[in-house]
Parts: C-alpha cells; sequence; structure tokens
C-alpha cells in the first residue's frame, strides 16, 4: 500500500496561540482514519492545514509524493483533497444537483455532463429525490451529505470530513457511516474529524489518530486508543487516570 | 528648519483627526463585522450640527464639537436600530450597500436643508501661528490635535478599563464565544455603532473651523478612513490610531513635494499597496 | 453552449423588433434620446450583473470604466485614431485599468473590492481634472460617430445592439460553467475554493469583460453629449445608477438589469424636476428599500413566486448558518 498523505512535524500558530503543535502521521490509499480530540484541540486547523485554507508555519504536508504545504485550496481540490465543512456551507440559492454539478464541472466544461455526474453521485448517497430542492430548506442530515456529495464530485483521491457526523442523531451518524465507510469503492482515502471517539468511528476508521492541545498524544486502532491513560486524561481529566487503571 | 519636518509636523496636527474618524469605523467594524461607508456622509452631518450651534448660538465650534458629537450618537443608534440592525445577519454586499444609500440619503438631505452654498466660521484661531521652537503651526490645528489626542486616549482607557470596553473587545475576538459569557452582543452592537458615529461626528466638528463646509464634503472622509483601517488592521482601534497618523503625515508630505490635489491619489495608492504586500494591515496581528 | 428554447427565442426576437420599430413612433429626437439612454442603461446594468449579480462583488465605480471610455473615445480619435477603433481601445485601456484593481482587491474577500471601485472612479475623477492632457476642468470636445442630423437614431441602434450583446453575454454565462463558478463565488468564496475554483481569477475575468463593455457604454454616451467634462464621465451618481438599476430590477437574473434600466429612466423623464432636484435622495431610498424589502429585485422576486418545483423542504433557515 501507498502513501497517500503525510504529515511531517507541522506546526502552526496563531499569534502566541500555539494551534497545532509538530503533528506528524500518514494515512495510506483506501484508509479511514480519524483524527479525535477535544473542542479546540486543533482538529479544524488541522483540516484547513491539508486542504490550503492555512499555511503551516513550519514541517511539511506531502499529498501523493508532492509538498503541499504553500498551495491554495483551489489547488489542493484539483490535486485529488476534497473537503467538507464543521459548519455546513451549502450554496444556499443552488438546488441540490447544481451544488453537487459544481464540484462535477472540475472534470467536464458541460453542464449537462456535469449534470449525469452529479446525478449518479446523488443516488449513490441516496439523495435522488431531493435533486431539484433548493439547498436552503435541507435538514442537517441531507446537508452533511449534500457536502460529501459536492466534494465527491471532484473525484478526489483524499477527502477530509470535518465533524461529519455532529449534530446528527445516532441512527443518522450510523447511517452516514455505512456510506463513508464505502468511499474507498470510489478510490477515496479519508481523513475525518470528531470530538469523540464514538461508537461511528469503532466502526469504520482503520486508525485514530488523538489530538490534544494541538500536539498528536496517541494513534492507532480505534479500540487500542481508547483505553489508553493519556487519552483518558485529555477527555476527562488527571483525577480519572487512577480509575482507569 | 528643514519643510519636510515641518510638513510632517502638520501631518501630525492633521492626523490625530484621522485617527479619531479611523478609530470609530475600525469600532463598528471590529464589533460588527460592517464595513459603514457612511462614515464620512455621518462626519458631514457633524461638521453641519457644529456649523448650526456655532450660527446660531455662537458656541465655539472647540467646544460645539461636544453636543455634536453626543446628538450623532443618538442619531447613530436610531439609524442603526431603524436601518442597519435589521440587515446584521445579511452579506456583505447587502450591507455595504444599505450603508451607500444611506450615506446618500444623508448628503442630498443636508443640501435640501443648508443647499450647496460654501459656508466657513471665518475663526480667528484659523489664521494665528504658534511657534514652537523652529516650529511654526496653527494655533486650530494645535487646538483640535490636543482635543482629538484626549479623544484618542479615553477611548483607548474606554476600551481597555472599562466592563463595556471589554466586553466590546470580546465580541470583536469572537461573537459567539462572547455571547456565550453571558454579554448581551446586541445591545453592545448598537452601542459601538452609535459610538462609532458619534466620534466620526465629534471629528467633524474639529475639522470644520479651517475648512469650506458643503453637503459633499463628508465623501472623501469613507475613503480616508476606510484606508486607515485597513492600514491598522481591520478593526484594530490601537492599529488605526497609528495609522491615521500616518495618513496625515503622507497628505501633508503629498502636498509639499506634489499639490494637495493628488491627496486622495495617494491613500488610495497606499491602500492598494497596504492590499498586495500586507492585507492584514501594517499594524494589524494575524488572526485564527 | 448557447441553446434557447423555441419560445425564449421568439420572445427575444419579438421584443427586438419591437425596439428597432420603437423610434419610428416616436414624435422628436428628443424622445429618442430617451431611448437611447434606456438602450444604453440596460446594458450597462447587464454588464455590471455580471460582476455584481452573477459574481456578487459589489461595483460601486463602474463610472471610471464608463469614464475612460469616454475619454479613451475623446482622446485616441484626436490622435488620429480612426473612431471606432478608439472605442474598442478605450474598451481595452478599461479592462486594463480593471485587471490592476481587481489583480490586487479580489484577492481578498469582504469590503475591499467595493471600496477600490469607489476610490479608483474618484481617482480618475480628480486626475481628469487636474491633467492638462486630459482637458481638465473644461474637457474635451467627442467626436461624432455617426454623421447627420438624425445621428441620435444611429446611436440609439449602437446601445440597442451594445445591450444586445450584453445580453447574450449574460445568458451565454448563466447557462454555462463560468456561470455556476461564479454564482458559487457569490454564494460561498470558501465552498468554491474548496470544488477547485480559482476564485480570484474567474471574479477577474467578469470584471474584465464587465469592464470592457461599459466602457463601450461610456464611448456612446460621450458621443451622444458631443462633449465630455470629468464630473459627468466619472461620478459616483453614475455608478450608483448602473449598480441600482440591475438591484431593483434583479442582480443575477438575465431581465433584471433591462426591467431596472426601463423603469428608473423612465421615472427620470417623468419626475425630471424631482430628480433634478434630488436625485442621489431617490437613489439612496431604492437602494435602503432594495435591500431591506426587495433584495431579489422585481425579476428576482416574480421568479420567487412563480418557482413552484422548487418550494424549500423546511421553511426554516440551515442550522448554525447565521454567524460568521
Amino acid at each position: 500500500m501507498s502513501v497517500s498523505l503525510e504529515l511531517r512535524n507541522v506546526h502552526k500558530s496563531f499569534g502566541g496561540l500555539h494551534a497545532v503543535r509538530d503533528v506528524s502521521f500518514a494515512l495510506n490509499d483506501g484508509e479511514v482514519l480519524f483524527i479525535i480530540g477535544p473542542n479546540g484541540a486543533g482538529k479544524t486547523t488541522v483540516f484547513n492545514l491539508i486542504s490550503g485554507f492555512l499555511h503551516p508555519d513550519a514541517g511539511a504536508i506531502v499529498f501523493q509524493g508532492r509538498n503541499i504545504s504553500r498551495l491554495a485550496p483551489h489547488q489542493t481540490a484539483r490535486l485529488g483533497i476534497g473537503r467538507t465543512f464543521q459548519i455546513v456551507k451549502p450554496l444556499p440559492n443552488l438546488t441540490v444537483v447544481q451544488n453537487v454539478m459544481l464540484g462535477a464541472f472540475m472534470h467536464t466544461p458541460n453542464p449537462r455532463r456535469a449534470e449525469d455526474a452529479a446525478a449518479k453521485i446523488l443516488a449513490f448517497l441516496g439523495m435522488s429525490h431531493l435533486r431539484d430542492f433548493p439547498a436552503r430548506g435541507l435538514p442537517l442530515a441531507a446537508l452533511k451529505r449534500l457536502e460529501i456529495a459536492r466534494a465527491l464530485a471532484t473525484r478526489p483521491r483524499l477527502m477530509l470530513l470535518d465533524e461529519v457526523v455532529s449534530g446528527l442523531t445516532t441512527s443518522e451518524a450510523l447511517a452516514l457511516a455505512e456510506l463513508i465507510k464505502r468511499l474507498p469503492e470510489w478510490g477515496v482515502s479519508v481523513v475525518g474529524g470528531v470530538e469523540h471517539v464514538m461508537q461511528v468511528v469503532m466502526k469504520i476508521a482503520d486508525r485514530v489518530v488523538v489530538l490534544d492541545y494541538g500536539a498528536k498524544i496517541a494513534e492507532g486502532r480505534p479500540a487500542d486508543v481508547v483505553n489508553l491513560p493519556v487519552v483518558i486524561e485529555a477527555y476527562l481529566g488527571p483525577k480519572y487516570k487512577e480509575l482507569a487503571r | 528648519m528643514t519643510p519636510f519636518l515641518q510638513a510632517c509636523m502638520n501631518g501630525l496636527l492633521t492626523g490625530a483627526l484621522y485617527a479619531v474618524i479611523g478609530m470609530g469605523l475600525a469600532l463598528i467594524f471590529g464589533v460588527m463585522r460592517i464595513v459603514n461607508f457612511a462614515h464620512g456622509a455621518f462626519l458631514m452631518v457633524g461638521m453641519y450640527a457644529t456649523f448650526v450651534l456655532f450660527d446660531t448660538f455662537k458656541i465655539n465650534p472647540y467646544i460645539g464639537f461636544l453636543p455634536a458629537g453626543i446628538f450623532l450618537f443618538g442619531f447613530g443608534y436610531l439609524v442603526y436600530l431603524s436601518l442597519v440592525r435589521p440587515v446584521r445577519n445579511q452579506s456583505h454586499f447587502m450591507q455595504i450597500l444599505l450603508t451607500t444609500g444611506i450615506a446618500l440619503i444623508l448628503t442630498d438631505s443636508a443640501q435640501l436643508i443648508f443647499h450647496a452654498d460654501y459656508r466657513q466660521t471665518h475663526l480667528e484661531l484659523v489664521n494665528k501661528v504658534l511657534r514652537f521652537g523652529p516650529f511654526a503651526l496653527n494655533a486650530a490645528s494645535v487646538l483640535s490635535f490636543a482635543i482629538a489626542a484626549v479623544l484618542i486616549v479615553g477611548l483607548t482607557l474606554f476600551v481597555t478599563r472599562t466592563l463595556t470596553g471589554q466586553a466590546l473587545r470580546a465580541i470583536a475576538q469572537n461573537p459567539e464565544v462572547a455571547s456565550l459569557m453571558g454579554i448581551n452582543v446586541s445591545r453592545i452592537q448598537a452601542f459601538s455603532f452609535a459610538l462609532g458615529i458619534a466620534l466620526a461626528g465629534a471629528a467633524g466638528g474639529l475639522l470644520l473651523p479651517p475648512l469650506y463646509l458643503y453637503p459633499g464634503v463628508g465623501e472623501d472622509y469613507t475613503t480616508k478612513a476606510f484606508v486607515i483601517v485597513v492600514l491598522g488592521g481591520m478593526g484594530s482601534i490601537e492599529g488605526a490610531a497609528i495609522a491615521g497618523l500616518v495618513l496625515g503625515v503622507s497628505e501633508s508630505l503629498t502636498s509639499l513635494y506634489w499639490h494637495n490635489h493628488w491627496a486622495l491619489v495617494i491613500d488610495f495608492a497606499i491602500f492598494l499597496l497596504v492590499l498586495s504586500i500586507k492585507p492584514g494591515g501594517i499594524f494589524g496581528r494575524e488572526r485564527a | 453552449m448557447i441553446g434557447f428554447k423555441g419560445w425564449q427565442l421568439g420572445a427575444l426576437v419579438a421584443v427586438l423588433i419591437a425596439c428597432v420599430f420603437l423610434p419610428f413612433v416616436m414624435q422628436n429626437d428628443y424622445q429618442v434620446r430617451i431611448l437611447f439612454r434606456i438602450a444604453l442603461f440596460a446594458g450597462l446594468g447587464l454588464a455590471w450583473n455580471l460582476v455584481g449579480g452573477y459574481a456578487g462583488q459589489l461595483s460601486l465605480g463602474h463610472a471610471a470604466f464608463f469614464g475612460v471610455g469616454a475619454y479613451g473615445l475623446a482622446l485616441f480619435s484626436a490622435h488620429s485614431v480612426p473612431k471606432w477603433a478608439a472605442v474598442f481601445l478605450a474598451g481595452l485601456v478599461a479592462a486594463g485599468l480593471a485587471a490592476i484593481i481587481g489583480r490586487i482587491a479580489f484577492r481578498l474577500r469582504g469590503p475591499y473590492f467595493t471600496l477600490a471601485s469607489i476610490a479608483f472612479a474618484e481617482v480618475l475623477r480628480l486626475t481628469a481634472t487636474n491633467l492638462d492632457w486630459t482637458g481638465g476642468a473644461i474637457g474635451l470636445d467627442t467626436p461624432a460617430l455617426f454623421a447627420g442630423r438624425s445621428f441620435i437614431w444611429s446611436l440609439y441602434f449602437s446601445a440597442l445592439g451594445l445591450a444586445l450583446l450584453c445580453f447574450l453575454i449574460n445568458y451565454a454565462t448563466s447557462r454555462s460553467r463560468p456561470g455556476y463558478y461564479l454564482m458559487a463565488i457569490r454564494e460561498d468564496e470558501e465552498t468554491a475554493s474548496a470544488v477547485g475554483i480559482d476564485t480570484a481569477s474567474y471574479k477577474l475575468r467578469a470584471l474584465l469583460i464587465s469592464a470592457f463593455l461599459t466602457a463601450l457604454g461610456g464611448a456612446l454616451y460621450a458621443s451622444a453629449s458631443q462633449h465630455i467634462v470629468p464630473d459627468d464621465s466619472f461620478p459616483l451618481d453614475t455608478s450608483v445608477q448602473i449598480a441600482i438599476i440591475a438591484m431593483l430590477g434583479g442582480a443575477g437574473t438575465l431581465l433584471g438589469p433591462v426591467v431596472g434600466a426601463a423603469l428608473l429612466l423612465t421615472a427620470q423623464e417623468l419626475f425630471k424636476n424631482q430628480f433634478q432636484e434630488s436625485h442621489l435622495m431617490i437613489y439612496g431610498i431604492l437602494i435602503v428599500v432594495v435591500v431591506l424589502f426587495l433584495p431579489e429585485g422585481i425579476v428576482g422576486g416574480l421568479q420567487r413566486l412563480f418557482r413552484k418545483k422548487t418550494k424549500p423542504l423546511v421553511q426554516s433557515a440551515p442550522p448554525a448558518e447565521a454567524a460568521s
């Protein structure tokens, strides 16, 4: 298996605040990796660094063998990095299918072909019945799928799913997890981000990376990581460490 | 004394007023993320208010600027409640368009009420020259500088030392967190909009004596205020103060070496230069 | 790319034929001049629409390009450039200046472009006023693009041609990838860049085309006025008027700017005295009314009324979107 994405000692600070410190990890092709960590641990900053919305102060981000640390968002997207946003960003006045067409336009200037490609992806995500509704009024579960659909339409090699299940009910989250699990069928590796090692992550993640105060404190298979004392401490505070032992 | 240093001194004197104007715009932008394209028009209203006090009640503009500023505070508050508040969650596009509309209405209202005539206060102070060692400084400018300095220091103290000021900074940092901390964001926004307008109005009053007054007098000041805020780092009140002084000096040097027709051209050049080199502002800090 | 449906093509041809015959039912040249102004500003509104409507970038400085068109015609033809070539060159100069402003201001989101546009028009006005070779405040004579007593008829047909050109460009944009990209940029620039759109470049392309077309309009205007001065060529009034025409009719719609131009200029003619007295006040009130009550404009609002199929599923706004 070849390496899809690699972060090497990546560092980012805002003023005096070290949002991401010395973080390294690698992702293989076809792998599903989740970054977990409490609110403010630096997950979103990591996603913004990978997708080019921010640039690291130190360290390197390598994608498909190429250093992408200094690229702009549209350039990383063109190299094959798709992303969704923590706060969903549908284009409210466009219809569902038009939203997805925007992604498909990366590979064809022809609106009809883009529409066909978008329709296929909507079918995969079980959203065909919504295709002509404006994105404005959709419920959150549909918006989360729409974000994935739009990113998938760019035919990415890697998808960044920031807080992809936050705000969803357990059953909605599990249904979405089933879809995420199938993304490697489309040739996509996945980096997801969530606050807690929840059921969903246990089910679909091959590996997890745990962040706390911007630093990586653990990495491994989800079942192993949840029992590590450092992880429990990060979530519950030092008091509970003793109990965990 | 070299003309260069003399021009720098003159520039600093005007720049202090620019600083007050810019701080007002920065305050509104920092707290509301709304760029007030009517800032210059409100400044013009402040000038007319001061002029009316001078013309009818013989109140010296260097005193009259204060009631004018207070009047503008109330006026700004009303404008906020009736027009700006409804668009506070809309796009920049709509907000800018709205404040531009307000500017047009204010300018033409002044035209209807006071007509297009040029007016002047003919204050004797404007022609008096004070000698400070090698420098010859205009007495009116020195006085307005002193008052502006008090306003700048007062505003800085207010923002850093008082509870309201701290709430205001908290909102500028992060409105969501601020509202979680129990700050009444909506009330503080109304207050800071009104305060920003009041500063523009007071600065207008202080600018009045050496200038000719006509309804369109405020137009360039919107541009100037915006350039100051960009130079100082969007929303940074302290940055705006320094940037105001810088702009004052650069304009003064422009008049010395070129002609004051071109002051706005230089302002615009500075604006484009800052945007191309360091869009976060020369005196600003990077934000997450 | 341009695939009109049958009835659309029919309607367009019918409207065009009507426009061509309109001057024949006018009683005098003065009325034809009004038609000229309507056609001209419909074209200008459509040109603005590319930037302000589709791309969602608020320009309040289109008078800059308008004025460059006017001065370009006068200056180039004074240097013995053939007059139609001068019109074209003026358009290129406007696009070149737009490139400078756009390259700098479009890298950033937010209010920068609007301020840049306003200030740029003002800087050009000051420059034209204070330089000798632009005639200073006295201004310049402009060449007649058409000879003869009925030159205003020819100008009207030229303006009609310009408006048609602008309309077709708008139409092609709305049905093609660049149009989708511009709308994505308008709705959310971050999302647009996340799907691989080079947002700065697309905004710039829209501005270049818009500036070029606006300058052509400025040249026609200059030829109609026969003499130009800085205060008529670069004023904020013209910038605002162009923007209002598009906003009132419906920014980002095809017919909006046409409807807006017809309404505003007819009103201007009917209430000539009121407009002369306080046109800025009227513009200001129109802006406030549009922003507060009619943000989609007349055409946009009507479209919403008649659009049945695409009713939103849930009436409420999407959650967690109000902030930022």
